[in-house]
């Protein structure tokens, strides 16, 4: 009986898994098929090709968006982490005037729809003649509210006396940051870094507003220009860029995944 | 190696008083006990002369030094937290030798003292180990052995010992002690505790809301307690109290309370008779002993009492009994132990009383 119902449930569990997994690997089959194979549902292409991804590379700079999504992505995933660690332990740790009023403002910046800011930050943007220009795609995105309440959620939770010792031990608040707290945050800033590079890979609309010259568009970008614009011409070609643009958000997650398994008992203190 | 002192020392945190003209100095290679309940500022104390918690007001030297502004790191004084505060991700060689090599200390010499402090804790299986794989004792050697390399002017223990069980606090404390001793470093060890503040401290300092209310020699402070806070503080099972008056009937002072009469020694006493004062009692001075019917009920400087519980150590019995409206504890530790519901006469030794004022003071 016991068996049966796990047999069930693993069934079960594993309809729905191929009913999301199938899409993908469809799309995936489909960019190595030839033009007259697309319409079919099969996951092994008959006559598989590379042509699609050829004939994409050779219509539009995707290489270039590719490093240049790599490069926004990680500055702003970088700058996140760091900039965002920093804001976080001075408000979850250091007593200063105006503390509670940076809270509130944090926090109230969330209740913003990004829509909202969206006008006036392309008002700035221009105005600091910043259209076409890699500025304008990195520096609004380098602090986040998000992360800094998440970490700051985390960092309270680290007990004072660490702090105290690693005084008594000689480090400076940065020190403190970056050798006592990184380490034992690691899941919390791995869900930060997977959220904002996600966020920040797959943005399309900013991008869409501040850059125009085809060398400096993002992966996103430049594919939302070139489906949308028809430039791919068929289907194939369509969903081979598509996975140019997926597969390195897949891989960065794979990579970075242990780290929410680990759990947040490696943090404690007491044995 | 440098003395510390405390010159009238204040600590408020908004309009609250935490500690209130601290005045103290501490002697060399002196292992000073600050005891005190929650609240009484000791702690408070301990985190100024880290240098984790600002000064209002007054001065903290070491040695020569005016340290009162300086952070942490510039002090030389090492800490043993009460959490033990272990770098969770480092292994017991990294948290021992940290703070040394912060400070840039040659690699020979942070080799020479880890290994020192780990071969005097007992420490040198456990050095490639993380804290998480280390028993409560263990963590505790490993935070005493980070404050030890550090070789420091003072040590500063903030209740290193309450995370421990009984068994292990009793030998932890005797450890702590020994190594002080040998190590001959200036130490101040905060505690709630006061057997530990009796059986560690060179001198005790109690505290209570804020000020310090007796230093001294432990047994000092046990035996001539300056008020009725640290008499009731100091000691297992703690003093007995009973409110009374003073009488002088011309054959010297006489404290008398509901049912109790005791006869006092002259040379204690100030003049001025039929005042209201509080005799104060240990458990271990009363002299119990079970009533026979019919005899020494009205002795002069006896009370009548029954018993309400006896705890039974082993070796020595709490009575605990009741005398007119005063519950009162006996510390018995010869044959018979009474049983409960037995009558009881109680004797107080003149010379072992304690007289407090109606202020709480002592009245020598």
């Amino acid at each position: 009986m016991r068996t049966l119902r796990r047999v069930a449930l693993y069934a079960g569990l594993t309809l729905a898994a191929l009913t999301f997994i199938y899409p993908f690997l469809w799309m995936a089959a489909t960019t190595l098929k030839p033009p007259f194979e697309v319409g079919t549902l099969a996951l092994i292409p008959e006559r598989p090709t590379l042509d699609n991804y050829r004939t994409m590379w050779a219509r539009a700079p995707f290489g270039r968006a590719l490093l240049n999504s790599a490069l926004v992505a990680t500055t702003i995933t970088a700058a996140v982490l760091v900039l965002g660690s920093m804001t976080a332990y001075a408000m979850a740790r250091l007593r200063f005037r105006g503390r509670p009023v940076l809270q509130a403002v944090t926090l109230g910046v969330l209740l913003v729809p990004g829509q909202l800011t969206l006008i006036p930050l392309y008002t700035l943007i221009v105005q600091l003649g910043w259209i076409d220009t890699y500025a304008a795609l990195v520096v609004p995105y380098l602090l986040n509210a998000t992360a800094i309440l998440m970490l700051r959620q985390f960092f309270v939770q680290i007990p004072q006396s660490l702090i105290d010792s690693a005084r008594m031990d000689g480090m400076g608040e940065l020190r403190i940051l970056f050798t006592i707290f990184w380490p034992l945050a690691k899941p919390a800033l791995a869900i930060v870094a997977i959220f904002t590079f996600m966020g920040s890979w797959n943005e399309v609309l900013w991008p869409l507003l501040v850059v125009r010259d085809q060398r400096l568009m993002t992966l996103p970008q430049l594919l939302t220009v070139f489906a949308l614009g028809g430039g791919a011409g068929s289907m194939g070609v369509s969903l081979a860029s598509a996975m140019v643009l997926v597969v390195p958000v897949v891989v960065a997650y794979v990579f970075l995944q242990r780290y929410f398994i680990e759990s947040m008992a490696g943090a404690g203190i007491k044995g | 190696m440098p003395p510390v002192s405390f010159q009238h020392v204040s600590k408020r945190f908004g309009g609250a008083t935490v500690v209130d003209d601290f005045d103290l100095e501490i002697a060399d290679g002196e292992l000073l006990v600050l005891v005190g309940g929650s609240g009484s500022g000791k702690s408070t104390i301990l985190r100024m002369l880290a240098g984790l918690e600002s000064v209002t007001a007054g001065t903290i030297r070491i040695g020569e030094r005016d340290v009162t502004a300086l952070p942490p790191r510039q002090r030389d004084v090492a800490m043993v937290f009460q959490d033990y505060a272990l770098y969770p991700h480092m292994t017991v060689r990294e948290n021992l030798s940290l703070g040394l090599r912060l400070r840039r200390m040659p690699r020979q010499e942070i080799d020479r003292r880890v290994g020192w402090a780990a071969a005097t804790l007992a420490l040198e299986p456990l050095l490639g180990r993380k804290p998480k794989q280390l028993s409560g004792g263990q963590q505790q050697r490993v935070a005493m052995g980070r404050a030890m390399v550090r070789e420091p002017a003072v040590f500063l223990f903030d209740e290193p010992l309450s995370n421990l069980d009984a068994a292990l606090r009793a030998q932890m404390r005797i450890e702590i002690g020994s190594l002080q001793r040998r190590l001959k470093t200036t130490a101040v060890y905060v505690t709630h505790d006061q057997v530990e503040a009796m059986t560690l401290g060179d001198r005790i300092v109690v505290l209570a809301n804020t000020r310090i209310q007796q230093v001294g020699r432990p047994i000092e402070i046990y035996r001539a307690p300056v008020n009725r806070f640290v008499a009731g503080f100091i000691g297992t099972p703690p003093m007995n109290f009973l409110e009374g008056r003073l009488h002088d009937d011309g054959g010297g002072p006489v404290f008398v309370a509901d049912g109790a009469r005791v006869k006092l020694l002259r040379a204690r006493i100030a003049a001025g008779s039929s005042q209201p004062v509080t005799l104060g009692v240990r458990p271990e001075d009363l002299r119990l002993d079970i009533a026979t019917p019919g005899a020494g009920e009205d002795s002069a400087d006896a009370l009548a009492g029954r018993v309400v519980l006896v705890e039974r150590l082993g070796g020595t019995s709490h009575v605990h009994f009741d005398a007119g409206q005063h519950r009162l504890i006996a510390s018995v530790t010869h044959d018979p132990v009474p049983n409960v519901g037995d009558a009881v006469t109680v004797q107080v030794p003149a010379e072992r009383a304690h007289l407090f004022g109606a202020d709480g003071r002592a009245l020598a």
